[in-house]
């Protein structure tokens, strides 16, 4: 492990406390992956540890090597945008799909289609 | 090169070079082939002639280049008196072919393909001669048996032109082997390939214990190319080459190929009761069976094809004689042979292309058609015949008195006249049927074609080849005189005889002979043209197929292939995979059962709890993988990428960051391009075992698991050994070291990638290309399962959506479906890219490099085509891998030969800082160029494969396809 001896311990506190927070929040969103019922709600609970919980990871990032090298650092703040953004996509994609084959599959828990594709459907 | 000795190199080289050159020409390019072979062919022979003086009077002209020095072989040509004489033949027949093949080949052949393949054969035949070491004389004698398979299979739309093909290659390349393991006992005996350190060593190699065996493998070559009994089963069968190809092939050249080494090799061979009875019965029988068989031929072609076989059956019966005034005989008939032989040819070549036929039983009186190419093809054929006044006469009379002469008091011996007076007789008898049959009695009738006289150009060659043998046959001291003298010296030395080359001895014994036999040939054929018409095939010796034979041992042979191949092999992948593992753990058990397994020195540090926490994840994930691979492959495919990501994260802990980094971006792609490959699978049924499982099954399962268990643990037990050791002094200290100061960058990793092991790395990108390529070629004519062949049925229901709904059309949903994710993923693209540059910049100094930022912008390209699917992604932008590949393969390259500009070894890098506005100093090493090609490389062989599976998504299957099923349904 790498560790940070030069680390001054106010820092080090403030560290410690975002780093703490962010892995928290992630294993919040984990747990929820495991607990939930349904797809629909299950797929939520880990977003919360790529937005929130990567925040506050990032922070604790930045404030660690800015301290360390004794300028600002912000390039970390790229990761925080990129994981972002691309978080949705990943969510809408997986919701899309699990969507698409609930309605082939006609569960009567998701939002229908018309009619009108029920009949095409039943003709496939 | 216009010492002598550059000269010599400049003549072998310029067939190869015309060759090369004509390879490339246009097949229209009739006029540009035949001019380049004519001039290079003309050249040479100019240099040949050139030369003379060099190797007058036993002088040997020699041009050594070093090539394997410490092997004590060189590069080594030799020209001397036999060489001179062959190489003019080689290369005055060629050009003479040359001028001749350029009106005789027809307008839809590929000519440029015929004189690329005569001038490398002629190459060939030159290297043969002019070899000055016996490993170089094989090596040219199996480019003439491959050069020869192209010619004579150059009609390669014509079965039986194929079949001959194969049949020559087979026959003398299995020769060409026996003769360099011959050679290679020689070189044994004698501790040299020099010819001159060979030639010198002849009582050496005699008494030697390997001269039995060495002489038998020699002659096995010589007697397959030389077309001998019982191997002159391919000859005629070559006669579906084009006729100038016979004309060549059967006159100067691959023919003469082996008594060429028979005459080379005489004065160290020759001489043993060995090589009496073997080489001199050899020649005997086939000297009588090919005259005997040429009498009965029909084909124009084949008579020739077995006179000639018969002839050099004579030339090896001299040599085998031992005597040295029979060797000069034998050098003298190989000369006379090819003129006679190759006009003859192409008479009967301008007789094929006149009358359209070469059946002796069809063709009658074409003399009024074509009275010159008639007088010519008399003169030569009587010269074949040996009728005094033409060179053939004066060799077979050396010959006849070589057959009087005392030799060894054998039986064959005693009868040798006699049978030299019948084989005078019978080709007395074929060259008269020959010329009868074909230009006398009544008109022809029935011809395919009306005959004329050929084009004058055509039949310049024959003309010339005619001058040569009246002029060698009357005044033979003048003409051929100095030149045999010189030939004969050069192999015979102190031992040359003395010889005459007058047309006139007196009366003596030869000339009686030659009467009689003249005189039962002519009488022979009067009695008997009749009947001979009416043979089909040689009697007494019909029953002699060489072919039927070849054949019949070539298919023992496949068979018992076959049958090794069924006794050992299977094509099933479990027992081959099975029988892999066990034997590799066999073999990694063995040295433990003699040595013992013990544990090094170093104690284990303390497992990390995070460590092994992710570890067990990564080995679960594995596990899961293999449990689920066999019904639940996406689920599997998932559980692999854990496993991937669980190594990734193992690089970093132990601060292996470059190694993580390409961890992560080869798992992503190779994630990715199997799940694009697990639509073609096809769909596994749960239940394989109707009635359960049969206790067969599960005991085999049992098995299986326990070798993947043993082989796993003697894999950790191996590794855990050899890690609990000391690491021993390895280069890894010295790229540490010399990183920086020599290579300039800090990545050491990458600075051994693309400086210290950049030739490795060259070849690992052009073997990634090779892949690459051949994934694409093969995918591309990819035909799926039948059951996957239709849509997908995502995209059936989609469509059927698409119809149902009022106002919408086929694709509409696909055009909108998922906008804002694609959008996304659109705009990330340039972001992606961007990233894949600043890695490939950073790579010298920090993790990155080539290799990684091809990946990732692959990654790039496979994100784009799944948000916006291969049809719209082609639409708006120029994917063109295979350019790409090509670009950054030739970039490493002369990124590697630039170092040479500046007097270094390939591949030598340089590297500076540049002082760069706003950015400020950079550093910049060539190496960076380089690795510019391996990230192009990359890229593009990443895309190519993932384009050659997105296009088997968008294929439409054939219409045939899509016929049958949609009757199939109309039925169900």
């Amino acid at each position: 492990m790498i560790q940070a001896p030069d680390l001054p311990a106010w820092a080090a506190f403030i560290v410690a406390f975002l780093i703490v927070t962010g892995a928290a929040i992630t294993l919040i969103g984990s747990f929820g992956l495991l607990r939930l019922g349904s797809f629909y709600e299950r797929v939520h609970s880990p977003t919360l540890g790529t937005t929130l919980g990567t925040a506050f990871i990032v922070l604790g990032s930045m404030t660690c090597f800015s301290v360390l090298q004794s300028r600002p650092l912000v390039h970390e703040l790229l990761i925080l945008a990129f994981v972002t953004i691309t978080t949705p996509v990943t969510l809408m994609l997986l919701a899309r799909a699990a969507l698409y084959r609930d309605r082939t599959e006609g569960r009567e828990d998701v939002p229908l289609i018309d009619e009108n594709d029920e009949q095409a459907l039943a003709e496939i | 090169m216009t010492s002598p000795e550059g000269l010599l190199l400049a003549m072998l080289i310029l067939p190869f070079l015309g060759s090369l050159t004509a390879a490339f020409l246009k097949p229209a390019a009739r006029t540009p082939a035949w001019a380049l072979t004519w001039a290079a062919t003309l050249i040479a022979l100019g240099i040949a002639a050139y030369l003379y003086p060099a190797v007058e009077g036993r002088a040997v002209l020699r041009n050594e280049i070093e090539w394997l020095p410490s092997l004590g072989l060189n590069f080594l040509l030799r020209l001397d008196g036999l060489s001179w004489i062959f190489s003019i033949l080689v290369l005055g027949i060629g050009a003479l072919v040359t001028l001749y093949a350029r009106y005789y080949m027809s307008p839809e052949d590929p000519v440029p393909r015929f004189f690329a393949y005569l001038m490398a054969f002629m190459g060939s035949m030159l290297g043969l001669v002019l070899s000055g070491n016996l490993i170089q004389l094989a090596f040219f004698w199996e480019l003439t048996s491959l050069f020869s398979f192209l010619l004579i299979g150059y009609w390669h739309h014509n079965q039986s032109a194929r079949d001959a093909a194969r049949m020559a290659l087979i026959a003398t390349a299995a020769g060409g082997l026996c003769l360099l393991l011959g050679v290679l006992l020689i070189g044994k005996i004698v501790g040299s390939y020099d010819l001159d350190r060979v030639l010198a060593s002849g009582d050496l190699i005699q008494s030697s214990d390997l001269y039995l065996p060495a002489l038998i493998l020699i002659l096995l070559g010589a007697f397959t190319k030389s077309a001998q009994f019982p191997f002159h089963f391919w000859l005629p069968h070559a006669m579906a080459a084009p006729t100038p190809v016979s004309a060549y092939l059967h006159s100067a050249t691959m023919v003469k190929a082996g008594v060429f080494v028979l005459i080379r090799l005489w004065p160290v061979l020759a001489g043993t009761d060995a090589w009496y009875f073997i080489v001199s019965t050899t020649g005997l029988l086939t000297l009588l069976i090919g005259a005997w068989a040429a009498i009965f031929q029909q084909d124009l072609k084949g008579l020739l094809a077995y006179s000639t076989i018969s002839h050099l059956g004579l030339i090896t019966l001299l040599l085998g004689l031992g005597s040295p005034l029979a060797a000069v005989a034998a050098i003298f008939h190989a000369v006379n042979h090819a003129t006679f032989k190759a006009s003859l040819f192409m008479a009967a070549g301008i007789i094929d292309h006149e009358t359209g036929t070469r059946d002796l039983r069809s063709l009658s009186g074409l003399y009024r058609f074509m009275p010159i190419t008639a007088t010519l093809a008399m003169v030569a054929a009587a010269a074949m015949a040996g009728v005094p006044l033409l060179n053939g006469f004066l060799s077979k009379e050396m010959f006849l008195s070589a057959s009087l002469a005392e030799h060894s008091g054998t039986i064959i011996d005693q009868a040798l006249p006699a049978l030299a007076t019948l084989a005078s007789a019978f080709a007395v008898l074929y060259s008269l049927r020959f010329i009868h049959q074909t230009f006398f009695g009544p008109a022809p009738q029935g011809l395919p074609r009306i005959p004329g006289e050929a084009p004058h150009w055509m039949r310049v060659p024959i003309e010339i080849l005619v001058v040569a043998c009246l002029l060698v046959g009357i005044l033979p001291a003048m003409t051929i005189g100095p030149y045999l003298a010189t030939a004969v010296h050069s192999v015979l030395g102190d031992a040359t005889p003395a010889y005459s080359l007058a047309v006139w001895h007196g009366f003596n014994p030869p000339l009686f002979m030659s009467i009689a036999a003249l005189g039962l040939g002519t009488g022979a054929y009067l009695l008997f043209r009749k009947t001979l018409n009416r043979q089909d095939g040689a009697p007494l010796i019909r029953r002699l197929k060489g072919r039927k034979i070849f054949e019949a041992s070539l298919a023992a042979i496949v068979d018992t292939a076959r049958a090794l191949e069924r006794l050992l092999g299977t094509r099933r992948l479990q027992p081959q995979l099975r029988l892999l593992v066990v034997v590799a753990l066999l073999a990694g058990l063995l040295p433990f059962t003699r040595l013992g397994y013990g544990l090094g020195d170093h104690q284990g540090t303390v497992v990390d709890p995070g460590f092994a926490v992710v570890w067990m994840i990564g080995g679960a994930c594995a596990i899961g993988a293999a449990w689920l691979a066999k019904y639940h492959r996406l689920a599997a495919l998932i559980l692999t990428g854990g496993a991937g990501l669980v190594c990734c994260i193992t690089f970093l802990w132990l601060s292996a960051p470059d190694l993580a980094l390409t961890q992560l971006l080869v798992e992503t792609v190779t994630t990715v391009l199997l799940l694009l490959g697990l639509r073609w699978l096809p769909i596994r049924a749960e239940e394989v075992w109707p009635g359960g499982r049969a206790a067969s099954v599960t005991l085999r399962r049992a098995i299986d698991l326990t070798i993947a268990v043993a082989a796993g643990l003697g894999m950790t037990l191996i590794a855990y050994a050899v890690m609990t050791r000391p690491l021993p002094g390895s280069v890894s200290r010295f790229f540490v070291e010399r990183a920086y100061p020599e290579g300039g960058g800090t990545n050491v990793v990458n600075v051994i990638l693309v400086d210290f092991r950049a030739f490795d790395t060259l070849g690992e990108v052009t073997v990634l290309a090779i892949v690459a390529l051949t994934v694409f070629a093969l995918l591309r004519r990819f035909r799926p399962a039948q059951e996957s062949v239709g849509a997908p049925a995502q995209q059936r229901v989609q469509n059927a959506i698409d119809e149902a709904r009022e106002g919408r059309q086929v694709g509409d949903t696909l055009k909108d479906y998922l906008l804002i994710p694609r959008v996304i993923m659109e705009w990330l693209f340039p972001v992606i890219m961007v990233f894949a540059i600043y890695l490939w910049i950073r790579g010298h100094d920090m993790p990155g490099g080539g290799f990684a930022a091809g990946i990732t912008l692959s990654i790039a390209l496979i994100v784009l085509y799944m948000a916006s699917g291969t049809r719209r992604v082609e639409a708006r932008l120029r994917v063109q891998p295979a350019r790409w590949i090509g670009f950054g393969l030739l970039l490493a390259l002369l990124t590697g030969m630039g170092a040479w500009l500046f007097g270094h070894p390939f591949l030598t890098s340089y590297f500076g800082y540049l002082d760069l506005p706003i950015v400020g100093k950079v550093p910049a090493a060539s190496a960076l160029l380089f690795d510019l090609g391996v990230f192009l490389i990359v890229v593009g062989a990443t895309a190519l494969i993932l384009i050659a599976i997105a296009h088997q998504s968008i294929r439409r299957p054939s219409a045939s396809i899509l016929r049958q099923q949609a009757l199939e349904q109309g039925e169900g």
